[in-house]
């Protein structure tokens, strides 16, 4: 008797689109490296959208949409109405039905990216919605930030210090702020960009790639 | 790299327990055990203590469960071992004491659980951590601490 219910193969799964999360708080540059993962994941032929989270307004959206990097109908936008954390972690039917219909949308879709509108520290994303998620934190919010040991640092499954040009300006000690990330994240993945740049983003997309896409 | 796209079975059912102990004798059942942390996901990799490589990639409406059986057939098996969750029980003396906890614990969005007067916090990090957030509530207060696991918790 053979009953071999599970099969070798390369590439991801056809039953469902992977779905991650992209969270952080305000102006730490989420839909910025959003912006430069698009063209990065494209390139290695995933086929991908996007769900934007905002709080009463379609901006993020909007800025996807008009980007030309991505056909406007694979960007959807949920209106959080309250605390962003709440539509993606709390109650995250609104996002999880945005996927739904993605899916329903494009066949064959292999990545949805689902972006946090801006929150606190605190901010996590339920396994219910996404497979795995990054909190987007930068160097001008402050050195101390991996020091407060928030959820969201803690937690999440790739941290991303960004912006990382700005530290001369800001007097922050780059190299210093990495350590104590890495240090409070026990093992977890800590990553630096310069998402204006492109800078560090080809990392970010190989994890992403790696963790729930299933490239080698 | 071993791609799982769906949940054969649960191993307390009769056939497959049977299956697996025939296997279990030969030596060839892989348990992987899975962080806590990682139980709710639907996609993951892991690799066994075989060193097999796990994709796994499970239909949104499945979840992995402890005794899921991922793999199974005239060779080998692939079990799932969920890591033994650890529950925070906090038995409040009072009921103005057991306010102010649920509140904290509310605030803190902590996973919790309720058993009679006590209220059971998943421990998903060091329990210290979980002490240093109750600090104030803790030391001028008398609030019973003790730590259990999944079983107990029930």
């Amino acid at each position: 008797m053979l009953e071999l219910s599970s099969r070798k193969v390369s590439g991801a799964s056809q039953a469902s689109a992977a779905r991650i999360g992209v969270g952080g708080p305000v102006g730490s540059g989420k839909t910025a490296l959003i912006e430069r993962l698009i063209p990065v994941l494209r390139g290695r032929g995933v086929d991908l959208a996007v769900v934007t989270n905002d709080l009463v307004t379609k901006e993020d959206a909007e800025r996807l949409r008009r980007s030309g990097l991505i056909d406007p109908a694979r960007v959807l936008a949920v209106e959080a109405g309250a605390c962003p954390h709440t539509v993606i972690r709390e109650d995250p039917t609104l996002n999880m039905a945005a996927g739904d219909d993605l899916e329903a949308s494009f066949p064959g879709l292999e990545l949805i990216i689902f972006e946090s509108g801006g929150d606190n520290l605190a901010s996590t994303f339920s396994l219910d919605l996404v497979d795995w998620w990054m909190f987007v934190i930068d160097v001008a919010g402050g050195d101390d930030i991996p020091r407060k040991k928030g959820p969201g640092v803690l937690k999440s499954d790739l941290l991303v210090v960004n912006k990382t040009d700005l530290a001369p300006y800001v007097g922050v000690d780059l190299e210093g702020m990495l350590t104590e990330a890495n240090a409070v994240r026990a093992g977890k993945p800590v990553l630096a960009t310069n998402a204006r740049r492109g800078e560090g983003v080809e990392a970010v997309a190989d994890m992403i790639c790696r963790a729930v896409l299933f490239h080698a | 790299m071993l791609h799982i796209d769906h949940v054969i079975g649960d191993r307390s059912e009769p056939a497959m327990h049977k299956r697996l102990h025939h296997l279990e004798h030969h030596g060839t059942v892989d348990v992987v055990t899975i962080p806590l942390a990682d139980m709710a996901r639907h996609r993951l990799r892991i690799v066994t203590p075989a060193g097999e490589d796990l994709a796994i990639a499970l239909p949104r409406d499945e979840k992995l469960f402890d005794g899921a059986v991922l793999l199974i057939d005239d060779a080998r098996a692939i079990v799932v071992r969920a890591e033994v969750e650890r529950w925070l029980r906090l038995q409040p003396a009072t009921i103005a004491d057991a306010i102010e906890l649920g509140y904290h614990a509310g605030n803190l969005h902590w996973r919790v659980r309720f058993d009679g007067e006590c209220l059971l916090v998943a421990l998903e990090g060091p329990a210290d951590a979980y002490y240093a957030r109750l600090e104030g509530l803790l030391a001028d207060r008398t609030i019973e601490t003790t730590i259990v696991t999944g079983d107990l918790a029930a």
